[in-house]
């Protein structure tokens, strides 16, 4: 491990509202690593290491709920948060950990973002 | 006829002075004295008056006392007028008189004495007034007679033309006549129409025929009579008249009658039994449509319309069962009463543009708004029908069919997809919103103790980082339908509560609120945990900012059955003392925007909490109760689930598992 602080790998389109979650993810301190795609957050989720994947929902091309079951199916111990403008739960949903209102603010996203790191390094740690 | 009438009396004498003599002696008498002074005078007399007695002298020059006499006697008028003679006493006389005493003849011998004269005259004058009473009697006697016999020989024949009439009558009357000749009755004989009834020839004695069995067999009740029981001899036997009895006539040649029968016994005149007569009337036509109509009846009362019938006027004539269903009235209580006072009948357009087109074309069909008999008000689809009746009145037909529940269903549609619409435009707003919301928000965030800024610039910051939390508020609730798991978990309604309520603590005891929990279950059901926490927020929320003032906050959770599903379910109610809701907003309370607050509320909490209530195919009602000094208002939410006992306990394992 490079460093002791858990990676972030951040998705999103639009390209300010991706700098900003950075910086406050980074102020919260973990790694970030961003990406505008879901093709190239796959492509670097399996060229490096990424402790959780924090994705907008409604992209271009890939959604997120798509590009979660991409991760999952690879890498099945990487949690994957979806930041969601939308009001329903879609119905693909399986391979999402947790769905967060965009609405919700910075200080409720870095505490689900430490919950979700904390039950997925419980197993790790068992065996 | 005066009692005693004077009757003419005769003297007869040649002397006018033994007339005046007379006159004197006779005048007493207080009779009518005529005097003659010759047989020919006296004659004269006689044919002209009614002459009770004739008093004569015999000898008289022209024409003696024998002579005239004679000549009297020969008149067969006079053969019996009294004649007195006056003469002295020879005897030749004597044998003479004597051939006058067939008829009334006396003497008397001069000299005359007063007293023997008027006695004499006296007697053949009564007798002969006698005579002339009886006389007139008789001849009045017989005048009556005369008269009451042509009197009687008017009703004789009269009485033949009656007879004549009621057997020809008899003979044409569609109803059958049956006459008992005998008191035993062995002797019946029928007219033209119930001899045609029976099928026996007209005249035959109705209890015998020819080869000794009848051919016909009576029916009452389905029980076979004897002819003992036929009303005719009953009414024989029994000595009264058999009222209306229903009979069957079955006749051997397989025709069959409905008969309405009664019968009257005969009496002679001095009282004693001589027969009876019966009436039947063949109702089988009568019977077989009573059937139709019956049919026709149990069909109407079959459907599940109000079928009713009543005049131009609204008087209720018929009234069937769907009618009574609907609106409470009993048929009895209604019919000959007016429609549309009974049922308040609203008219969706002046009524006498329902009664134009009833007259012109017959018909009407529109809705109608009527009141049953406990005051709920009723929309009705109604068809009216005039048809013109039997005896020159019309009627009007009328079916109503309740259509209040399908308006409203309707009703309730168009709320729930306005509702949607709103929904969905709000949804979309506060999406776009969320974007950049979000960008906005974790640019103050990271603004916010950046540590270039001085004071001021952080004290802006700040503000603009509050304000931002409203607006991040408002699209938190228009989008929270969000759930954080895919997954429901077991969630105690209960504890749901508790944790709003240690949210709200605060406030609570701020305002002086004395909070009261009932739980009587946990109340586990399976769901969202956010979800739930964001209505019972809304709603706790709600009652107790209704009472700045303070109050009483009643929290209750409960297993139930609701009444109108039978599901079971946890319900949980929420109830203030608070402001109360007024009517004009009740309706609105569930619409997004809605808000009574002002500026402090979103106008969702509401709309937002009834959505997820739905989801959980729950239901969230509410009552208010304003009173002069305090309102209650009763928020109640209901979740179905089968959160008893073992099942609730078998979910939870397998979960675990």
């Amino acid at each position: 491990m490079i460093s002791d602080k858990p990676v972030i790998l951040c998705v999103d389109d639009e390209e300010n509202p991706l700098i900003l979650r950075k910086l406050v993810l980074e102020k919260a301190g973990y790694e970030v690593v961003t990406s505008t795609s879901a093709r190239s957050a796959v492509e670097i989720v399996s060229s490096r290491h990424v402790d959780l994947v924090l994705s907008d929902h409604l992209m271009p091309g890939a959604i997120g709920t798509e590009l979660a079951r991409q991760i999952k199916a690879n890498h099945p111990t990487i949690p994957v948060i979806l930041l969601s403008g939308v009001n329903e739960i879609p119905a693909d949903a399986g391979a999402v950990d947790v769905f967060l209102s965009k609405a919700e603010g910075p200080e409720r996203l870095c505490e689900k973002i430490a919950a979700a790191l904390a039950e997925y390094r419980k197993p790790r740690s068992t065996p | 006829m005066s009692v005693n009438p004077k009757v003419n009396i005769l003297m007869v004498d040649d002397q006018p002075a033994k007339l005046l003599s007379y006159e004197v002696i006779l005048s007493e008498l207080g009779e009518n004295l005529i005097k003659a002074t010759s047989g020919r005078e006296a004659l004269e007399y006689l044919l002209k008056t009614d002459v009770a007695v004739v008093l004569m002298d015999v000898s008289m020059p022209e024409l003696n006392g024998f002579e005239l006499a004679d000549m009297i006697r020969q008149h067969p008028r006079f053969q019996k007028t009294a004649i007195i003679f006056i003469s002295a006493v020879h005897l030749t006389d004597l044998d003479r008189l004597k051939g006058y005493e067939r008829g009334a003849v006396d003497y008397i011998s001069v000299p005359v004495i007063p007293e023997l004269l008027r006695a004499k005259v006296s007697v053949f004058a009564e007798l002969h007034r006698k005579a002339r009473q009886l006389e007139t009697l008789n001849r009045q006697l017989e005048e009556r007679v005369l008269q009451r016999t042509a009197e009687i020989r008017e009703l004789n024949s009269e009485l033949q033309q009656r007879v004549a009439e009621l057997e020809t009558i008899m003979q044409v009357l569609p109803m059958g006549v049956a006459v008992a000749h005998d008191p035993e009755c062995r002797f019946i004989t029928g007219n033209a129409a119930l001899s045609d009834l029976m099928g026996m020839k007209q005249g035959d004695n109705l209890l015998k025929s020819g080869d000794g069995e009848l051919p016909y067999d009576i029916y009452q009740n389905g029980q076979k009579l004897q002819p003992g029981e036929f009303p005719v001899q009953r009414a024989a036997a029994n000595r009264e008249l058999v009222g209306t009895v229903e009979l069957e006539v079955r006749r051997r040649d397989g025709q069959m009658a409905h008969v309405l029968a009664s019968a009257n016994p005969l009496f002679d005149d001095s009282g004693q039994i001589r027969g009876a007569v019966g009436v039947f009337f063949d109702v089988t036509e009568r019977k077989s449509l009573e059937d139709i109509l019956r049919e026709r009846a149990e069909l109407l009362d079959l459907a599940s319309e109000a079928i009713v019938v009543h005049d131009s006027a609204g008087i209720l004539s018929f009234w069937n069962s769907g009618a009574e269903a609907l609106y409470g009235w009993k048929r009895e209580e209604v019919l000959g009463e007016d429609i549309n006072r009974i049922l308040r009948t609203g008219f969706p357009v002046p009524q006498k543009e329902v009664e134009a087109p009833l007259a012109a074309a017959g018909r009407w069909e529109g809705n109608l708004t009527h009141y049953t008999r406990d005051g709920r008000e009723l929309i009705v689809a109604s068809r009216q029908a005039l048809k013109l009746g039997s005896r020159g009145r019309s009627v009007i037909l009328e079916i109503n069919r309740d259509i209040t529940a399908q308006l409203q269903a309707e009703e309730a549609l168009r709320r729930a997809e306005r509702l949607g619409a709103m929904g969905r435009v709000a949804g979309i707003i506060a999406h776009e919103i969320n974007n950049p919301l979000e960008a906005i928000s974790n640019a103050f965030y990271l603004l916010r103790d950046h540590p270039s800024l001085d004071e001021e610039a952080r004290y802006y910051a700040r503000l603009a980082e509050q304000e931002l939390a409203r607006v991040a508020h408002i699209t938190r609730q228009t989008l929270s339908f969000y759930r954080e798991s895919q997954y429901p978990v077991s969630v105690a309604i209960s504890e749901v509560l508790d944790n709003v309520l240690e949210l709200q603590s605060r406030r609570v005891q701020l305002n002086g609120i004395i909070l009261e929990k009932v739980y009587r279950t946990a109340g586990i059901i399976q769901g969202f945990p956010v979800e739930l926490k964001q209505v019972f927020l809304n709603i706790v929320g709600n009652a107790i900012q209704a009472m700045p003032q303070g109050g009483r906050l009643r929290v209750r959770v409960y297993e139930c059955i609701e009444p109108s599903t039978g599901r079971q379910g946890v319900r949980a109610s929420v109830c203030d003392t608070g402001s109360g809701i007024d009517p004009e907003h009740a309706k609105r309370l569930f619409e997004p925007f809605f808000t009574t607050k002002e500026t402090k509320g979103t106008g969702l909490g509401l709309w937002i909490s009834k959505g997820i209530i739905q989801k959980y195919e729950g239901t969230i009602r509410f009552r208010s109760l304003r009173f002069a000094r305090e309102h209650a208002t009763c928020f109640s939410v209901f979740i179905p689930g089968t959160a008893f006992g073992q099942k609730q306990e078998l979910t939870v394992s397998l979960a675990a598992s």
